[in-house]
């Protein structure tokens, strides 16, 4: 799920930068440094929408380096358990397949793909129902279900299921827009 | 005592989940091995009965082999049913456990003092705990009614992957970061070897069906597996509500199970205490003495309760009084022992008639004025008693002179058959080392007494011609 929230970080600046765009300079540096990462709290920071407040630089002790307060908004995403996702198939296994939502990996074992779908391997392996009808390849479409989340300090893996109504592929890839 | 409810809750879990467990050994054969299933609810159940006890000693009870019975213990300490303690003992610290089971049990036992084997041996002793018991039940019971609602209810279950090489396990979790192989399957991290999925599925399925008929039946086999498990288990679980509320029996550890048997086992004043000598046996003589004291038999479990004590020892310096009742023809007593006072040198007889002796069943050795008093009563009552018994006894006098004369010439003829008085000689004699060493404290105290046995023992002698039956 996605959410806007303040955050705060502490960010050190070289002195090389100092001068008219120190601003500048330090949004820079922040958007380089947080966007794309994870935290365990928060999630993945998918974009910085904007700096609330710069604090006071502190000189440090001994270096010449600068350590400014950055409170910033950005907008995070974190999975939760029970959350209904779409994703996309990036590899099909004999064990199931995995799917991408943004920064979250998600993994269906086969365990939760439904009993009629059956595992083909091949250059392109995929899950297929008996009929072909339906197909799980690379780069399908997939609505999935999230049944657990393991949250590391700086990772989150997920586990979906696409085993319940209303779940499962959503867009043949073969078809073309 | 509260262990009612707890006993019969431990009897039934060991029904209900352990009757099918059998206990084999790894270097039986196939057709050598025994089918055993059961044993396991044999065993639980013996343990209710009893506290702490040795393993040898339960393997003896229940006849069973002390290994087996060994390997079935390691099961329950496994499940956490019981505690055990194993420490090394000589024979003798063993006896002592002896002891203070016995005196939980209110049985006498003898020490045997004197075999004195200083080899440690390893003893293993053993209890039910219950409190565990209580928790180990209700936490099997919660995992077993989880499982089943989980896969009724959502199927919201995580992959498990087993390596069949090293017995690794990974969670699906895990699985995102073991993937990245080439070929297809999950590798294990240590050997490289394929994972494979544990599959979770309590009710089987069957392939080839639509979708969602063989949904359907596996969703009815999990309710009816759940059914059950309700059923079956509604005993159980009704017990299980009951002994929540109640505190457990707790009997502590071995040594402090010990030490309270041993404490309340002296303290009842039974002859069973390991490390006093057995005084007693003496004082007993040849007659069962009735219940000495107003010992309560119940013993404390869990607290020792202190217990009305009439007497802390049972001191050999009184002799006992028999009752009338008691007093046999030929038995060799004294007249302490027939009328339960000293001897008075005014009221001498021959005492080979029953006196009458007040039922002073209660020799309280810290009650001595009421001894005194006592004395005095009866020293009054068999003044009084005497004068009566002293016209009964001339009376018989006179009637046993008359046979005496009679029968003395029988006498000659009985020693002439030969091997028939020499066993009624025998047999005097057997009474005398009898009485003997009844009499041999008496020996401490008073020399006439001893004559006064003698004499005693000759007329004795003589009614035994007069009446047949003694010598049976």
């Amino acid at each position: 799920m996605f959410f806007h929230i303040t955050l705060e970080r502490n960010m050190q600046l070289h002195p090389r930068h100092f001068g008219p765009h120190l601003r500048d300079k330090l949004v820079a540096k922040l958007m380089k440094d947080v966007e794309g990462t994870c935290s365990g709290r928060h999630g993945f920071v998918v974009a910085i929408t904007g700096v609330e407040d710069i604090g006071k630089g502190l000189i440090r002790e001994g270096t010449g380096f600068v350590t400014f307060p950055v409170k910033y908004q950005a907008v995070v995403f974190r999975p939760f358990k029970g959350e209904i996702l779409e994703a996309v198939v990036t590899m099909v296994n004999k064990m199931g397949f995995f799917a991408e939502a943004g920064p979250v990996q998600i993994f269906v074992s086969n365990h939760l793909i439904p009993d009629d779908m059956e595992f083909q391997s091949g250059d392109m392996p995929n899950y297929t129902t008996s009929d072909g009808s339906v197909k799980i390849q690379k780069d399908s479409e997939v609505r999935l279900k999230i049944i657990g989340t393991r949250v590391d300090a700086t990772e989150i893996f997920c586990i979906g299921t696409i085993k319940d109504d209303f779940l499962g592929v959503i867009n043949d890839p073969g078809v073309t827009a | 005592m509260s262990m009612e409810p707890f006993n019969r809750m431990v009897k039934l879990a060991a029904r209900a989940f352990y009757d099918d467990v059998s206990i084999m050994g790894e270097s039986q054969s196939k057709p050598g091995r025994i089918d055993n299933r059961g044993m396991t609810v044999i065993v639980l159940d013996a343990l209710t009965r009893r506290q702490w006890v040795r393993e040898e000693d339960l393997a003896k009870a229940l006849k069973l082999h002390s290994k087996q019975l060994r390997r079935t213990l390691r099961f329950f300490e496994e499940e956490k049913l019981i505690t055990r303690v194993h420490r090394k003992e000589s024979a003798k610290g063993a006896k002592n456990f002896n002891a203070a089971i016995a005196a939980t049990r209110d049985t006498q036992q003898t020490t045997k003092e004197g075999e004195e084997k200083m080899k440690m041996h390893m003893h293993s002793y053993c209890c039910l705990d219950y409190a565990q018991i209580l928790d180990v039940v209700r936490y099997r019971m919660h995992r077993m009614k989880k499982k089943l609602k989980d896969e009724l209810d959502s199927r919201n279950t995580i992959q498990e992957y087993i390596c069949p090489n090293c017995g690794r396990r990974y969670s699906a979790f895990d699985a995102l970061q073991l993937v990245s192989m080439e070929d297809e399957y999950f590798h294990c991290e240590n050997c490289n070897g394929e994972l494979v999925a544990e599959s979770e599925k309590l009710a089987a399925e069957q392939l080839g069906d639509g979708d969602d008929n063989a949904r359907k039946r596996r969703h009815e086999k999990l309710k009816d597996m759940y059914q059950k498990m309700e059923d079956q288990l509604k005993p159980l679980i009704a017990q299980l509500d009951r002994v929540k509320d109640l505190p457990a029996p707790e009997f502590g550890t071995l040594q402090a199970w010990e030490a309270r048997a041993r404490a309340a086992s002296q303290a009842n004043g039974d002859s069973n205490a390991s490390d006093s000598k057995n005084i007693q046996g003496q004082g007993y003589g040849g007659t069962p003495m009735p219940f000495l004291g107003e010992t309560s038999i119940e013993v404390a479990l869990s607290g020792v309760e202190a217990k009305e004590e009439t007497e802390p020892d049972i001191k050999p310096t009184a002799l006992k009084v028999i009752p009338p009742w008691m007093i046999k023809q030929g038995m060799n007593l004294t007249i302490e022992q027939r009328r339960g006072i000293m001897p008075e040198p005014n009221v001498e007889h021959n005492s080979d008639d029953k006196k009458s002796s007040v039922d002073d069943k209660k020799p309280s050795a810290d009650r001595d004025n009421e001894k005194s008093l006592q004395d005095e009563y009866l020293k009054a009552y068999y003044a009084a008693l005497v004068k009566r018994q002293e016209e009964e006894e001339a009376s018989r006098r006179i009637q046993q002179q008359t046979e005496l004369s009679t029968s003395a010439a029988e006498e000659p003829v009985d020693r002439r058959v030969g091997m028939k008085s020499k066993r009624e000689d025998d047999e005097d004699i057997e009474w005398e080392s009898a009485a003997g060493t009844g009499n041999s404290s008496q020996s401490y105290k008073l020399a006439d007494l001893n004559a006064e046995a003698d004499a005693s023992d000759d007329d004795n002698g003589g009614d035994d011609d007069d009446i047949a039956w003694e010598e049976g």
